[in-house]
C-alpha cells in the first residue's frame, strides 16, 4: 500500500501569507504538494464553519495563515482569527479532533523560507497523525 | 553532601593532578562531592568537524552512557577541552534523532542505549550560576591581597557559540571569579586569543612565540600573574616559559594558575608541596601573606 | 461528463508559462480534465497567455463562446490579475467575473513531480471553477481623492519629495519628528566623488521648504494616528511642546547662550560634545526656534533656572506648552523615515563602545565638518590630539550576519575612501589605512574616486577586516590580516573610524505599526515588487524614499524620492478612484440585528438602521476584510464573492 498522503486546506491571507508562498515559489523553494491554498481577503474571513465543514468532508489538517501580530492590513484581522482557533482547537478536542489537526502560523510577505518549513512541517505532523477519523469516530481508538 | 557524577579525562589525571585535586577540594567546602565515574574513556578530544564522520563522536557518548549507568543526568567536568568535546557530541544527538540511533546501534554492546539525556556541565560556569560568586566571596579564608591577575580563557570554553560559557569577544567570567577572591584584575587583549594549542607537541616554538607576546603582554599591563581556565593553556603558558626564557633571555617568567587552584587557595585550602611541583614558574612566590 | 445545472459558460485558460509551469504541470492533461466540465464551455492552453497574442485568444473565445466567466490558470495574482481582469472588461465581461488560478508560485515552482504536480494544479483549478461559478458582476465603489499629501521624515528624501509634489501645485503635509528638517546630509561635511560641501548644496533646499507656499511644514512632530485608505487618509498629527511660542520668537539665541544646563549630548554632533538645553539643532536649522529639552532643565527638573525667560527680548518661553494635536486629510503618503548607523556599543571585537578614540563614520563627519566641534580640524575625542595613523574600518557590523547584518551597506566603501582622503587634507603627514573586504564602488565616478584615494593620496588599502581593537596606552591597536599577502598587521593607530552598518532609523517600528505597511527581516520597509514596484509599498497610497527602505546613497535617495513624488502626483491627480468592491452584504431576511458585525469592523463601516433593526453595509467605508461576515451567527452577512456558499464548494473540490 502507498503511503498515506494527507488532504490539506491553507486558508492563507491575500497580504501576507500568500505573498510569502509566493516568495517561496519565486525563490524555488520546495515542500509537499499536499496543501492546496485557498486565497482569502484576510485571515479573519475564515469561519468556523468552513472547518469544521471541510474536517466533515475528510480534510486530514488545516493550515491558517495570517499577518504577524500587528502587521494586519485590516488592523485587528489577525487578532479575531487567532481569538477564534484558540476557541475552535477547544470545541475540535471534543469533537474527538485532534486539535493539532487545524494550525494558525504568522507568516509575512518575506518570509517564504518559512512558509516552506511550515508546510513541510505540517505535513509530516499530518502523515504521522493519520487520515482524519471518519464521521462520529473518535480520533486514536481502533 | 550532594554528589556529582565527574568525569575527569586525560590531563587531570596526570600531568594536572594538581587541577584536580584543588577543585574536589574547594567543592567540599560547598557541600558538594564530585564522584569519579567508575569507567571512563577519552573524550573523542579534537574531533572531526566533518558532518559525515559521526564515528569521533563515539567516546564521548560513550562517556555519557557511563553516567547514565551511574544513574545520573549530569556530569561535571574540569577540563575545557573534555568539556567541549562532551558539550557538542551530546547536542548533536540531541538534535539529530539519526544519528543517535546510528551511534547507539554502532554500541548495542553497551547495556544502556543513550537517550541524549545527561546535562555536561563545567566548573567554571557551575561556580558562577549554581554556587555564586558572591557566596565564594563569603567564605574567603585567604584574601588575594589585591595581587593582579591577568584572566587568559583560552578557546574551548567560548567557542563554538552552541556551547560558550560566556561572552566569547569580552568574557568576564574569570574576572568575576577573581574578584570574588579578593584579587585584582587586568585587562589583556590577548585573553581570549591562541596560545599555541597542540602545536606544543611538534612545534614547540610556535608555543614559545604565543607564549611570550601573552605574558608580555599581560606583564605590560601590570598582571603579577596569569589564571587560566583551560588546562592546555596552562601547560603551554608555563612549561613552555623554560624554552622561552632560553630563546629570549630578557624574558620575566610569570607565574600561571589555573582557576580551581586559586579558588583552592582563597577558601583556604593548602596548597600542597606536590600542587606546586607540577608547575614550571613557582606559583607561590606572588602570595603576600 | 457532468451535466450543466447553471447557465454557466466559463472558459478556463492554462498558461505554459515557457517552460516555467509546464515542465512541472502537464497542461494538456489540465485542458483535458477540464474540458469535462458541463459548465466549461471552452478550455485551451498556450505558451504566454499575458502576451499580445495569448490575450487575443482569450478575447476571441470571450466573445465566440460568449463566456461569463473566466479562470486563468497561470501565475500568481499580484502579477496578472489587473491584466487578465482588463482584458475581460475590454472583451464585454465584468473584470470581477475573471479570477487567477495560481499554478506556478503556489505549484510549478515548489514541486519537482510533474505528476504529483499536475494533480494539484488540478485541484487549484477547480477551486477557482468553483469560485468563478457563483461569482457576481460587480462594479467598483467610486470614491474621491482628497489632493494633498503626507510626507513623513524631512532628511533629504522627504525634501525632495514633498518639494517635486508641491513644486506641481499640491498641497503637501511634511511632518519631521527632529526640530529642525534636514536630516543626516546637514551632518556631512563633503560628498562623495566630487567633494562638494553637503551643507552648501543642502540649505538652500532647506529654505526652498520653508519658503514654499505648498507645503505646511511640522517639525518636532510625529505621526499618532493613521486611519482611512488610498485617497482618502485621515492623519493625526503630535507637534510636540518646545515650550516656545513659535509666533514670537525671533530666533535671535540669547537664551541658548545663557542656558547654564549644557551637559546634554549633542545629537547633531553625535554625542562628540555637549549642547543647551534649550537648543537650536545647528545654525543654518530650520525652522531657526529653539526646543527645551525637558530632560536637561533645570525648570523642569528642579523648579529652578528660568534664565531663558528672563532673557528672552520678544517674551517667547511658555513652559506651559502642551503637545498639540492636528488632524489632516491628505490622498497620498509618502515614508522617508531614514536610517541610522548601529550602534557601537554592539561591536564586541571593537571594544562594545568602551574606547573614546573608536567612533562612526558619522562622528568622523563632524570631525571633518568646518561647522563641527573642531572647525573642520581632525582631533580626536580623548584628548584632541592631532591623530597621526588613522584607521577606517569598513563593513563594522555589515556582510556579518553570524553576529550583525548580513546586508551591504553599500555606501560606506565610498564614504570611507573620502574620510581617508579629507582626512589627508587636513593632516597631509599623517597616515590613513582602510581595511576592507570589497571595494564596491559601483556608480559614476565612484570607481575613479576610489582609484584617486589610492593612487593619488596615498591612502593604504588592506583587504581582510580587522579581528580586534584595544587600547594600549594612548594608541588603539588594531589587529586585522592583509589577506592579499597573508600578512598579519597590527597598527598602533590614534583614531578609529568605523563605517557601522546602516539600520532603519530608531522607533519606525512604532510608525510603520502605524501605517500598516510591511518591511524586510531588518526592519527596512518592503516595496511592493522588488523590480518594477520600487517605491511603492504593498498598501496603495503609501511610498517610499530613502534609506528607510535600504541603505542608499544621497543621489539615488534624490531620484528614489522624485519617483515617489511622482508616484504620489500620479494617484493626486485624478478626481476619483475606484475602491475595491468585495465589499460585506446582508440579508435582510436574515439579520436580526445582533450588532455582532458593528464590533468586528475595524473601520467603522457596519452600523445598525434604526427603522428596520437590521444591521447594513456603507460600502464606501469597508475594506473587504470578512471578519463581520464569519462572525455573523445567522450567516445574514456575506462578503461579495467570497461568500460561505463559495468556500463550500472551493473546500469541497479540494477534498473530491
Amino acid at each position: 500500500m502507498s503511503e498515506f498522503e494527507p488532504k490539506i486546506i491553507c486558508f492563507f491571507c491575500k497580504w501576507c501569507t500568500s505573498a510569502g508562498a509566493d516568495l517561496a515559489g519565486t525563490s524555488r523553494m520546495k515542500y509537499p504538494p499536499n496543501g492546496v491554498v485557498i486565497r482569502t481577503l484576510c485571515s479573519s474571513r475564515v469561519d468556523a464553519e468552513h472547518i469544521l465543514l471541510a474536517f466533515q468532508k475528510g480534510s486530514d489538517g488545516i493550515l491558517i495563515g495570517g499577518c504577524h501580530p500587528g502587521d494586519c492590513h485590516y488592523q485587528t484581522g489577525n487578532y479575531k482569527t487567532r481569538r477564534k482557533m484558540l476557541l475552535l482547537r477547544k470545541y475540535l478536542e471534543q469533537m474527538g479532533i485532534n486539535p493539532e489537526r487545524l494550525r494558525l502560523e504568522w507568516i509575512s510577505a518575506s518570509e517564504g523560507k518559512k512558509l516552506a518549513k511550515t508546510m513541510t512541517e505540517f505535513t509530516e505532523q499530518i502523515k504521522s497523525l493519520g487520515p482524519i477519523p471518519k464521521f462520529g469516530e473518535k480520533e486514536g481508538e481502533e | 553532601m550532594k554528589k556529582i557524577a565527574y568525569y575527569p579525562g586525560c590531563t587531570l589525571k596526570t600531568t594536572a593532578a594538581n587541577f584536580e585535586e584543588s577543585a574536589i577540594e574547594s567543592m567540599k567546602k560547598f557541600d558538594i562531592e564530585l564522584e569519579e565515574l567508575d569507567r571512563w574513556n577519552c573524550c573523542g578530544t579534537v574531533f572531526s568537524l566533518a558532518t559525515d564522520d559521526l564515528m569521533h563522536h563515539i567516546a564521548a557518548i560513550r562517556n555519557l552512557i557511563r553516567v547514565k549507568e551511574e544513574k545520573s543526568n549530569q556530569v561535571m567536568t574540569l577540563c575545557a577541552m573534555c568539556y567541549n568535546t562532551l558539550k557538542r557530541s551530546n547536542q548533536r544527538v540531541k538534535s539529530n534523532q539519526e544519528d543517535l540511533d546510528k551511534i547507539n546501534d554502532f554500541m548495542y554492546k553497551e547495556d544502556l542505549n543513550y537517550n541524549a539525556d545527561v546535562d555536561v556541565l563545567h566548573l567554571l560556569p557551575y561556580l558562577r550560576d549554581e554556587i555564586t560568586f558572591s557566596k565564594i566571596a563569603k567564605r574567603v579564608k585567604k584574601s588575594l591581597n589585591d595581587i593582579k591577575f591577568s584572566a587568559f580563557y583560552g578557546c574551548t570554553l567560548l567557542r563554538p557559540k552552541e556551547i560558550q560559557i560566556d561572552d566569547p569577544f569580552m568574557p568576564t567570567i574569570l574576572e568575576n571569579l577573581i574578584t570574588a577572591l579578593g584579587g585584582e584584575t587586568v585587562e589583556t587583549p590577548y585573553a581570549i586569543e591562541c596560545c599555541g594549542a597542540y602545536q606544543t607537541v611538534n612545534q614547540v616554538d610556535v608555543v614559545v612565540e604565543r607564549t611570550k607576546v601573552i605574558i608580555d603582554g599581560a606583564r605590560n599591563q601590570g598582571a603579577e600573574a596569569i589564571v587560566t581556565s583551560c588546562p592546555l593553556c596552562a601547560f603551554n603558558l608555563d612549561h613552555r616559559q623554560k624554552e622561552t626564557k632560553k630563546k629570549y633571555s630578557k624574558f620575566i617568567e610569570m607565574p600561571v594558575f589555573y582557576f580551581t587552584e586559586l579558588l583552592a587557595y582563597g577558601l583556604g585550602i593548602e596548597f600542597k608541596k606536590e600542587w606546586k611541583d607540577l608547575h614550571y614558574v613557582d606559583p607561590l612566590s606572588i602570595f603576600k601573606n | 461528463m457532468t451535466e450543466n445545472k447553471n447557465d454557466k459558460k466559463i472558459g478556463v485558460f492554462v498558461c505554459h508559462c515557457g517552460i516555467n509551469i509546464a515542465s512541472t504541470v502537464d497542461v494538456d492533461k489540465l485542458v483535458e480534465e477540464f474540458s469535462k466540465y458541463s459548465d466549461v464551455s471552452h478550455t485551451e492552453n498556450y505558451k504566454y497567455m499575458c502576451s499580445d497574442p495569448g490575450q487575443k485568444l482569450i478575447s476571441a473565445a470571450i466573445k465566440k463562446h460568449k463566456l461569463n466567466g473566466l479562470v486563468i490558470a497561470c501565475c500568481s495574482p499580484t502579477l496578472h490579475e489587473n491584466t487578465f481582469r482588463r482584458l475581460s472588461e475590454n472583451s464585454g465581461l465584468n473584470a470581477y467575473l475573471c479570477e487567477i488560478a495560481n499554478i506556478r508560485e503556489q505549484c510549478s515552482w515548489v514541486h519537482e513531480d510533474k505528476t504529483e504536480g499536475t494533480k494539484k494544479a488540478i485541484k487549484i483549478v477547480k477551486t477557482i471553477v468553483e469560485k468563478v461559478r457563483k461569482n457576481e458582476s460587480l462594479t467598483p465603489v467610486e470614491v474621491p481623492v482628497t489632493k494633498k499629501a503626507l510626507v513623513i521624515g524631512a532628511g533629504i528624501a522627504g525634501m525632495q519629495a514633498a518639494l517635486d509634489i508641491a513644486d506641481a501645485g499640491k498641497k503637501v503635509i511634511l511632518v519631521e519628528k527632529s526640530p529642525s528638517i534636514g536630516g543626516h546630509m546637514a551632518q556631512l561635511s563633503e560628498t562623495f566623488p566630487t567633494l562638494d560641501c553637503s551643507q552648501c548644496i543642502l540649505t538652500p533646499k532647506m529654505v526652498d521648504v520653508a519658503q514654499n507656499p505648498n507645503i505646511t511644514l511640522y517639525t518636532y512632530s510625529e505621526i499618532e494616528d493613521l486611519e482611512g485608505c488610498v485617497g482618502n487618509f485621515k492623519v493625526k498629527i503630535r507637534k510636540k511642546a518646545r515650550y516656545i511660542d513659535e509666533e514670537l520668537c525671533t530666533g535671535c539665541g540669547i537664551c541658548v547662550n545663557k542656558c547654564p544646563s549644557k551637559k546634554a549630548l549633542d545629537e547633531f554632533n553625535v554625542e562628540l560634545t555637549t549642547r543647551p538645553a534649550i537648543y537650536v539643532p545647528f545654525p543654518q536649522a530650520v525652522p531657526n526656534i529653539p526646543v527645551i529639552d525637558k530632560e536637561n532643565c533645570l525648570f523642569f527638573q528642579k523648579d529652578a533656572c528660568r534664565i531663558c525667560e528672563k532673557v528672552c527680548g520678544p517674551k517667547a518661553i511658555r513652559f506651559d506648552q502642551e503637545d498639540e494635536f492636528i488632524e489632516e486629510e491628505v490622498g497620498a503618503i509618502v515614508v522617508a523615515t531614514g536610517y541610522d548607523l548601529l550602534p557601537i556599543t554592539e561591536m564586541r571585537e571593537y571594544g562594545y563602545g568602551k574606547y573614546k578614540d573608536v567612533i562612526n563614520g558619522l562622528q568622523f563627519e563632524r570631525l571633518l565638518s568646518a561647522s563641527g566641534p573642531t572647525e573642520g580640524e581632525v582631533r580626536r575625542p580623548s584628548d584632541s590630539k592631532i591623530p597621526k595613523d588613522v584607521v577606517f574600518i569598513q563593513c563594522s557590523g555589515s556582510r556579518n550576519p553570524e553576529y550583525y547584518k548580513s546586508y551591504c551597506s553599500k555606501i560606506c566603501c565610498m564614504y570611507a575612501s573620502k574620510h581617508a582622503m579629507l582626512y589627508k587634507h587636513r593632516v597631509p603627514d599623517g597616515h590613513s589605512y582602510i581595511f576592507y573586504i570589497d571595494i564596491r564602488s559601483g556608480g559614476k565616478g565612484y570607481e575613479e574616486f576610489v582609484q584617486r584615494a589610492q593612487e593619488e593620496e596615498n591612502v593604504v588599502y588592506l583587504r581582510g577586516r580587522p579581528a580586534k581593537v584595544y587600547q594600549e596606552g594612548d594608541k588603539m591597536v588594531v589587529w586585522g590580516v592583509d589577506t592579499l599577502s597573508g600578512q598579519q598587521i597590527t597598527i598602533k593607530a590614534d583614531l578609529v573610524v568605523l563605517a557601522q552598518a546602516i539600520i532603519p532609523r530608531n522607533g519606525v517600528e512604532e510608525l510603520i505599526k502605524k501605517l500598516k505597511i510591511q518591511t524586510d527581516e531588518h526592519g527596512f520597509l518592503s516595496e511592493a515588487h522588488p523590480k518594477l514596484r520600487p517605491v511603492e509599498t504593498n498598501t496603495s497610497g503609501i511610498f517610499l524614499a530613502g534609506c528607510a527602505q535600504a541603505p542608499r546613497d544621497i543621489p539615488e535617495t534624490v531620484a528614489q524620492a522624485s519617483g515617489s513624488a511622482a508616484k504620489a502626483l500620479t494617484l493626486l491627480s485624478i478626481d476619483k478612484i475606484h475602491h475595491l468592491p468585495i465589499v460585506a452584504t446582508v440579508d435582510e431576511d436574515l439579520c436580526s440585528g445582533c450588532e455582532i458585525c458593528i464590533g468586528t469592523c475595524p473601520y467603522s463601516a457596519r452600523e445598525i438602521d434604526e427603522e428596520k433593526k437590521i444591521a447594513i453595509v456603507n460600502e464606501v467605508l469597508c475594506e473587504g476584510c470578512g471578519s463581520c461576515v464569519s462572525a455573523c451567527p445567522s450567516s445574514a452577512s456575506q462578503q461579495k464573492n467570497f461568500t460561505d456558499g463559495q468556500f463550500e464548494e472551493m473546500i469541497k473540490a479540494i477534498l473530491e
